[in-house]
């Protein structure tokens, strides 16, 4: 029995000093400055225990009962605190009202557990006894959770569930002092279901954490969410604000309908227009068919092959009403071979011959991306093209990762081909760059599709000219085996937002 | 009755916390390609049946893995036709076989070759017919892909394996102090690959030491030193420093001097070169063919395999060169020769640990682990997307006795490496019980030549190395540790220096 109810001392401490971490963490991790967010933290929590414990002493009657009760409620409040503040940083502006509200509700209820505890016990022992096997314990607690949740719990589990797991924990004290104390409760059978239940609630939000985090994760986007799927390949989400749909591809930014035109069309007409009788287009990637869409601008194209990785991307900009609104039902097009395949192995294997090859794919923000930028890459791919064949490679943007396009630009050159760099203003986007690519010299159209909103043959020469802080830097090229581009990549971006 | 517990407490637990959560998989497979029962027929001199049939070419090459093969494609290029290559094992490629599953091709062992040197020649030669050299550039979709390697250390993962993090001043400095080193013994170029061109007796005074004691000697105590030398050791030789010649700790660092971003690489390993020599000489080789007896006859020999006497006028040995006095008519038993046992597995794994902290690498080792990590087989896909992959595991069992460990190899049972390799793999992916479907074991009790202290210049060693008479010996233990240049090296000049004999 002695040891029993010392382990349960040991267990609340660790209990209470796990949410304080995760709260001094949370706080650190999405507000920064961690010297402020973790001495607040510490002062208020012991401030509000110290609270806890004054209050006490109006707890006459009950003991048992209350503490029970007090358990449980650590345990709803401590396990899904961490879920709450994720949720609020990401959906409300009260962030740290939450948090120091939580910090103080948690703290007053640790801060009335022990004096409970030790009045409950106290004819059992000699006060003596009672003080110090109970202080010894609680600290002994608060060393295994603070040794705990570096090592294991924030590696393995994470705040969300690490917080859930030691709400169940509390929970557990709950429902195991109603055995313990059993003889001074009057109705141990209700409060055992309660506790059951509460911690079946906390089981599922364990189970469910990762969800809470996507959730929270998702509310990056500023705009109402209309569409959210996690495929096999990614997680695609569209937001809407007003007539502004945007596509966001594991949460980077593709398009939004605003002025995806101006992106679309200078990736399109500039290479396509300058081929004097194109008659198959390959596109790789490009799955919300707006590439496709400027491509069926030119009625004299018989074929237009699409390889893109995702089918629910295709599909998705195939069948939803207001992406086909938008791509102009582009998919359903006869002339449109949709492959839903992987690029590189797609593109090594096929042997079909294409007069332009449009290349649009995600930023090179990881190795498995990179390698679609890569000489070999851009070798085979040049395999396809036909003797007036030209290709267009989407490139980043030369004003924000300025090595990052200069080094694709410089690849595609030692993959063997003439490069014509040139970029345009998105505003979603900012300055964003482009690089026709042929083993023949390339000249400017001179004309152009009716009906585009921005390319312009008198317009075009400008897109081809750098100003001084775009202008071109000396770069290696980006090879499989020596990926500098995803290193690049990552510093500009690094640069911008610092 | 604790299982009954223990599932009770699973089952309770699993309701308890939601259904959603994925309890561990029933992990599948078994030992393969084991091929000791074939060698203690050989050691114990078991009763073969007598021949019933006479075949007679020039040449037997004994041994079908790279030493043998590479003879093979020697005297193929220079239209010398009248030999076959017997291997005992029902599959070719030695110490270079693979496997292959729904997934991907995946090695057996060796997995790939350092971008090759100036004085490979052989290698550069094999490799411009192969199309992995093309005038003077080196094939990029062979290269190993970024990012190549990493190191979990102190709860994290670095780039690269050599120790990066944590370092002391003490540490960087002695690891400044070896490469120094390491670049004068480059620049004598005694130093090589393959080892014979540069081989030199001024370096013997290395080869009585073991490279612990030379590290000792030189004053680099650093422990992180010490951890990445004795992987290196056991990754090439399967040995530690301490059962290792400091000669071929040198040797390691300072006969390489990479003109590109390697190493080569394939989904296979060194399969992928297997494969592509086979589909030249596949009608010379002849698997299942375990020669029992290599008998003198006149100037010949009379070579015994299954229900086959092969009557041949030269032997290329290109088998493990332990074996030869257990076939060869009147040979005296051998001193120097010391092999390392090895295992190795090949985990199928249903998708990556949400525990693997980086972007997917090729080679992954873990500080302070007797093990060496584990490579993954669809690092070289040119896909962008992989769910499920082959993890290939190394593991040398380099500390203590050879002879003990090679006992361990055999008497513990599938289970028991099963749980020791996944034991490994828990300390730096505690989820992976939960991605592995299935776990196939090789054991090799003779895995590789031990290039132990005196093994270099070892008399024995120099004598059978002379590519010299009728019996060519070929296999790579005649450099004193086993690599695929070595073992090509010796193929190829096996089979020039008999062609010369031919010739008269």
């Amino acid at each position: 029995m002695g040891i029993l109810l010392f382990i349960t001392v040991l267990l609340i401490a660790a209990c209470g000093l796990i949410y304080e971490l995760i709260a001094g963490t949370l706080a650190s991790y999405l507000l920064g400055d961690s010297v402020l967010q973790f001495s607040t933290i510490i002062g208020c929590y012991l401030f509000a225990m110290g609270i806890g414990s004054a209050l006490s002493r109006y707890i006459d009657r009950g003991l048992a009962y209350r503490f029970v009760w007090i358990e449980l409620l650590l345990g709803v409040v401590g396990g899904f605190s961490s879920a709450l503040l994720f949720l609020a940083f990401a959906y409300t502006q009260g962030f740290q009202l939450l948090m120091y509200a939580l910090v103080i509700v948690i703290g007053v209820l640790v801060g009335l557990e022990i004096p409970l505890l030790m009045r409950i016990i106290r004819d059992r022992y000699h006060f003596r006894d009672v003080v110090a096997h109970v202080l010894t314990f609680d600290y002994l607690g608060a060393l295994g959770a603070s040794l705990l949740f570096p090592i294991l719990l924030v590696p393995y589990l994470g705040l969300v569930r690490s917080a859930m797991l030691f709400g169940i924990i509390n929970v557990g004290v709950a429902l195991w002092s109603t055995f313990l104390f059993a003889k001074q409760l009057a109705s141990a059978r209700a409060l055992r279901i309660i506790c059951v239940v509460v911690m079946c609630g906390l089981g599922i939000g364990l189970a469910q954490a990762k969800r809470i985090t996507i959730a929270a994760e998702d509310n990056i986007y500023a705009d109402e969410i209309i569409f959210a799927r996690d495929t096999r390949y990614q997680h695609i989400v569209l937001t809407r604000f007003k007539d502004d749909i945007r596509l966001f591809l594991s949460s980077h930014l593709q398009f939004s309908s605003r002025d995806e035109y101006r992106y679309h069309e200078a990736l399109v007409h500039p290479g396509l227009s300058a081929i004097p009788a194109p008659r198959h287009v390959l596109v790789l990637g490009g799955g919300d068919g707006l590439a496709v869409r400027e491509i069926l601008k030119y009625p004299q194209i018989d074929s237009i092959t699409l390889v893109d990785l995702d089918p629910e991307m295709t599909r998705l900009f195939s069948t939803h009403p207001m992406l086909t609104a938008l791509n102009k039902k582009s998919f359903l097009s006869p002339k449109v071979h949709i492959i839903n395949a992987d690029a590189f192995p797609w593109v090594d294997s096929n042997t079909d011959s294409f007069d332009f090859i449009v290349i649009d794919f995600p930023d090179p923000t990881n190795y498995s991306l990179g390698k679609l930028y890569t000489t070999a890459f851009y070798k085979a791919a040049a395999r396809h093209l036909s003797a007036q064949g030209l290709m267009v490679v989407q490139s980043t943007s030369p004003m924000f990762a300025r090595d990052s396009y200069w080094c694709i630009a410089q690849t595609l050159k030692q993959a063997g081909l003439r490069t014509y760099p040139y970029h345009v203003y998105v505003p979603s986007f900012g300055e964003w760059g482009f690089v026709i690519a042929a083993f023949r010299d390339y000249e400017l159209p001179t004309s152009l599709p009716d009906g585009l909103r921005f390319v312009s043959v008198d317009g075009l020469p400008g897109l081809f000219k750098f100003p001084p802080d775009m202008s071109p830097l000396p770069m290696p090229p980006n090879r499989l085996n020596d990926q500098v581009l995803v290193r690049a990549y990552d510093q500009d971006w690094k640069d911008v937002s610092h | 009755m604790s299982t009954t517990r223990r599932e009770f407490l699973q089952s309770a637990s699993a309701a308890l916390i939601g259904l959603s959560i994925k309890g561990d998989r029933v992990i599948a497979g078994s030992f393969v390609n084991d091929s000791f029962q074939l060698g203690h027929q050989l050691r114990d001199r078991a009763n073969f049946p007598q021949p019933t049939q006479i075949v007679k070419r020039a040449v037997v090459i004994v041994g079908g893995g790279i030493a043998g093969l590479s003879a093979a494609w020697r005297l193929h290029k220079k239209d010398f036709t009248d030999f076959v290559l017997l291997e005992m094992n029902d599959q070719a490629g030695g110490n270079s076989r693979w496997g292959e599953n729904e997934v991907t091709a995946y090695p057996w062992a060796a997995h790939y070759v350092p971008v090759p040197g100036p004085k490979a020649i052989y290698v550069r030669e094999l490799f411009e017919e192969l199309g992995v050299l093309k005038n003077g550039q080196w094939e990029e979709r062979y290269l190993c892909f970024t990012p190549q390697e990493r190191l979990f250390l102190y709860g994290r993962w670095q780039d690269g394996i050599e120790p990066a993090i944590g370092l002391t001043a003490a540490d960087r400095d002695q690891f400044r102090r070896l490469e120094d080193q390491i670049q004068k013994f480059r620049a004598t170029g005694k130093f090589t690959v393959p080892m014979e061109l540069g081989l030199s007796d001024s370096t013997a005074d290395l080869d009585r030491i073991s490279f612990a004691d030379w590290l000792r000697a030189q004053g680099m105590t650093s422990s992180l030193l010490n951890w990445y030398m004795n992987y290196c050791c056991r990754d090439d030789y399967g040995a530690t420093t301490g059962d290792t010649s400091a000669w071929a700790g040198i040797q390691y660092f300072a006969s390489r001097e990479p003109e590109e971003k390697g190493p080569l690489t394939w989904p296979e390993g060194n399969g992928w070169i297997v494969r592509r020599l086979l589909e030249r000489l596949g009608s010379y080789v002849h698997t299942d063919r375990m020669v029992h007896r290599i008998l003198k006859r006149g100037k010949g020999f009379s070579v015994l395999a299954g229900d086959t006497e092969y009557q041949a006028e030269f032997i290329v040995f290109a088998a493990p060169t332990f074996m030869a006095p257990y076939l060869l008519e009147g040979m005296a038993p051998l001193h120097d020769f010391e092999y390392s046992p090895w295992l190795t597995a090949n985990l199928t794994l249903e998708h990556l640990p949400d525990s693997y902290g980086t972007d997917p690498t090729w080679d992954n080792v873990f500080m302070d682990s007797p093990t060496l990590g584990y490579v993954d087989a669809t690092h070289q896909s040119l896909r962008s997307h992989v769910d499920r992959t082959v993890w290939t595991f190394y593991w040398a069992l380099s500390e203590g006795i050879s002879s003990a460990n090679r006992q361990l190899l055999l008497n513990r049972d599938w289970s028991y490496w099963k749980d020791a390799i996944l034991h490994d793999l828990e300390r730096v992916h505690p989820d992976i019980r939960s991605c592995v479907s299935r776990i196939d074991i090789m054991r090799m009790g003779h895995a590789m030549a031990r290039p132990k202290v005196g093994a270099i210049f070892s008399a024995e060693r120099r004598t059978l190395a002379q590519p010299r008479g009728r019996i060519l010996f070929a296999n790579s233990d005649l450099s004193g540790f086993s690599i695929f240049e070595e073992a090509q090296y010796r193929g190829v000049t096996a089979a020039d220096s008999l062609m010369r004999e031919v010739a008269g």
